[in-house]
């Protein structure tokens, strides 16, 4: 199942590595991602890939300091 | 001049930042190892009021510091330099992100024009720990410090606590800066409303009325919120029967008629076999765990969930809740307490059922022969030791020995590595329970293999006087692992042997340690008077039968209804 998120990130060091290796950790896999900082923060835009509950992977990012929104969109 | 009113400007290195930063945060005592890339903190502590503790491996520092977080009920703090350093931190950062401990783990860095360079000792200690801890930071600048500390310890201790990670080039703890900036707020979970979402409180409640066969499932999330006294008073009111995890252990009384012991892979049947047959799990600051579990589908299988926890990303993770309630554990407790209206009597059947299978499962002790019998062992010393003692343990037969027998009387006196599994965890985690709570009594419980992980540490004990008590309980095997190979990889046993281990009463004179030897059941009650009376740090060497077995089991894949026990 694809699944497409959108993050607001605080743009400091590591916190697209910490983004990504959440996904990939908890099953999910990185299909395409368009990432660009501005200001203080980071829009990441991320399509995934994976047979787990996203609802629960966003709950996992949302438990990132960094992040400070996430928007997702099944299917 | 007239005095203008603005406070005078402090210049401080970034190294004497740090020091003062720690300092207001209350933090009174660190673990570490110094070197190369740390030296600036080094040279900054000679002024300062922090008392370090100087272990004996880095891995000792924060598994150190993992027992005075959990035994103290603050933040550990641990230190090192850069690459080695660094990476032998990692096993106890890890151990504290398994175990939601609050810890600050602080490393050194080669300065940072040479980050990127493979400079002498650089690792990217950052990016290794990303998956292991609750946050990280590179400071970059001297005047970033002070507020990455406070940052860094409110997010270590905040929630579901965990431990950070701070990395500090060399010139940044050599750089002078004037002030404290003040550092752009951070994103992070937007802030919990404490209270539980009244719908979803009502919804429990009502469950909770219609339930015929309500069971408590209580994990460690209830320890760290210290919310042992709303559960007791929830069971109280209720009358409804408790399981526990290993980290739960502690969290009701071990006398209390509803509980019916820990569940799970080497749980106790009355508590499986209630798990299996309850009709709803009313469960607390616990994640369905696999050694919890066992075959995650057939767990509880005609049970509804209400899960109760303050990490939402743990609720639904590997089955799903009819209810949820986030927010406080504790609150969250006392307001199901308050609100529902169901005394133990409506539930008298499913008590008396529970009640039946807590006698008829009941420990027994009385096992023949003239060896030591390691559960009677326990059971036995830490009835004399008294409910404020505390214990520390490794991995394997022996700690599963004590989560059975061990008769733990609060979360925060049972240390042992839950999620990690990390041999090598008992003797430095002891040391910083001791540390942390210098009029308890606390023991380390050990095996022959763990032992011998961090057994370096037991010249701390020594440098400064640390009277934790130690009980190795020598097999001469990998107990846990000769278990395993016998039971299900047809005896054929595979590097296992530690028939050759050390002499290890004279190993441990060697580093200046009271010890004796022990090896007939006669001996035991000597043994634990000699240990009780102590005064300083003491190790009894206990040889143990080999073959011992750790009992019931429930076999990997299987229901935890599919127990094997001794006579299987
Ligand atoms: C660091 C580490 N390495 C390996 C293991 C795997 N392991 C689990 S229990 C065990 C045996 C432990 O032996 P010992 O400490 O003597 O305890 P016993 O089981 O004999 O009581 C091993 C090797 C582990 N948990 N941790």
């Amino acid at each position: 199942m694809r699944q497409r998120l959108h993050v607001t990130l605080r743009d400091a060091e590591g916190a697209l590595q910490r983004l990504l290796g959440t996904a990939e950790r908890r099953g999910f896999r990185v299909c395409a991602m368009h990432a660009e900082a501005g200001g203080d923060a980071c829009e990441v835009a991320l399509t995934l890939e994976g047979a787990r509950d996203a609802a629960l992977l966003v709950r996992q990012i949302q438990r990132l300091h960094e992040v400070r929104a996430v928007k997702w969109t099944p299917g | 001049m007239a005095d203008t009113g603005a406070p005078e400007t402090i210049v401080r290195s970034g190294a004497q930042w740090l020091v003062a930063a720690l300092e207001a945060e209350g933090v009174d005592t660190l673990f570490g190892y110094p070197g190369g890339a740390i030296m600036p903190v080094y040279d900054a502590l000679v002024d300062s009021r922090l008392r370090h503790i100087l272990v004996r491996h880095e891995q000792g520092a924060a598994l150190a510091a993992d027992g005075y977080a959990r035994a103290g009920g603050r933040i550990g703090v641990c230190l090192a330099t850069s690459g080695p350093g660094a990476t032998n931190l990692l096993t106890g950062i890890a151990n504290a992100y398994m175990d939601s401990v609050p810890m600050l783990a602080i490393t050194g860095q080669v300065a940072s024009p040479l980050m990127g360079t493979d400079a002498f000792q650089e690792v990217d200690i950052f990016g290794m720990s990303l998956p292991v801890v609750k946050h990280s930071f590179i400071v970059r600048r001297a005047e970033d410090v002070a507020a990455t500390v406070r940052e860094a310890c409110a997010i270590a201790r905040g929630g579901r606590p965990g431990p950070v990670l701070i990395d500090l080039p060399k010139d940044v703890q050599l750089a002078r800066a004037a002030a404290a900036a003040a550092r752009a707020p951070g994103g992070g979970p937007a802030a919990q409303d404490p209270r539980p979402d009244a719908a979803a409180l009502a919804a429990a409640v009502t469950l909770l009325a219609r339930s015929e066969r309500p069971l408590l499932y209580v994990g460690g999330g209830v320890g760290i919120a210290r919310a042992e006294p709303a559960l007791r008073a929830l069971v109280a009111a209720t009358g409804i029967p408790v399981v526990c995890t290993l980290k739960g252990l502690g969290a009701i009384e071990p006398d209390a008629p509803e509980f019916l012991g820990m569940l799970g892979m080497h749980g106790s049947p009355a508590a499986n076999h209630a798990v299996q047959s309850c009709d709803l799990l009313l469960v607390a600051g616990a994640r369905f765990d696999d050694r919890a579990t066992g075959k995650l589908d057939s767990f509880a299988p005609g049970a509804r969930v209400i899960h109760i926890d303050t990490d939402a990303a743990e609720i639904g993770k590997l089955r799903g809740a009819d209810v949820a309630l986030g927010g406080t554990l504790g609150i969250a407790l006392e307001a199901l307490a308050a609100q529902v209206r169901r005394p133990a009597g409506a539930i008298a059947d499913w008590r008396a059922h529970c009640a039946a299978l807590r006698t008829l499962y009941a420990n027994r002790y009385d096992a023949p022969g003239q060896d030591i019998y390691a559960p009677a062992l326990l059971h036995e010393l830490s009835r004399a030791a008294g409910p404020g003692a505390i214990v520390a343990c490794d991995v394997g037969q022996h700690q599963m020995w004590v989560a059975q027998h061990w008769r733990i009387a609060a979360c925060d006196r049972h240390l042992t590595s839950g999620g990690l599994g990390a041999m090598g965890y008992g003797l430095p985690a002891a040391l910083g329970a001791q540390l942390a709570r210098p009029d308890a009594k606390v023991f380390c419980v050990s095996g022959d293999g763990s032992i011998m992980m961090n057994i370096q540490e037991l010249a701390t004990a020594r440098r400064y006087g640390i009277p934790v008590k130690i009980v190795l309980l020598d097999n001469g095997c990998l107990g846990m692992v000769r278990q395993w190979q016998e039971l299900f990889f047809e005896q054929r046993y595979s590097e296992i042997d530690l028939s050759d281990n050390p002499g290890f009463v004279a190993l441990a004179e060697a580093f200046g340690i009271e010890a004796f030897g022990i090896g007939r059941r006669e001996e035991v009650p000597a043994a634990i008077a000699r240990l009780l009376a102590a005064d300083g740090p003491i190790l009894c060497h206990v040889r143990i039968d080999p073959r011992a077995n750790v009992w019931p089991l429930v076999p990997p894949g299987k229901s935890n209804g599919e127990m094997m026990d001794a006579a299987a």
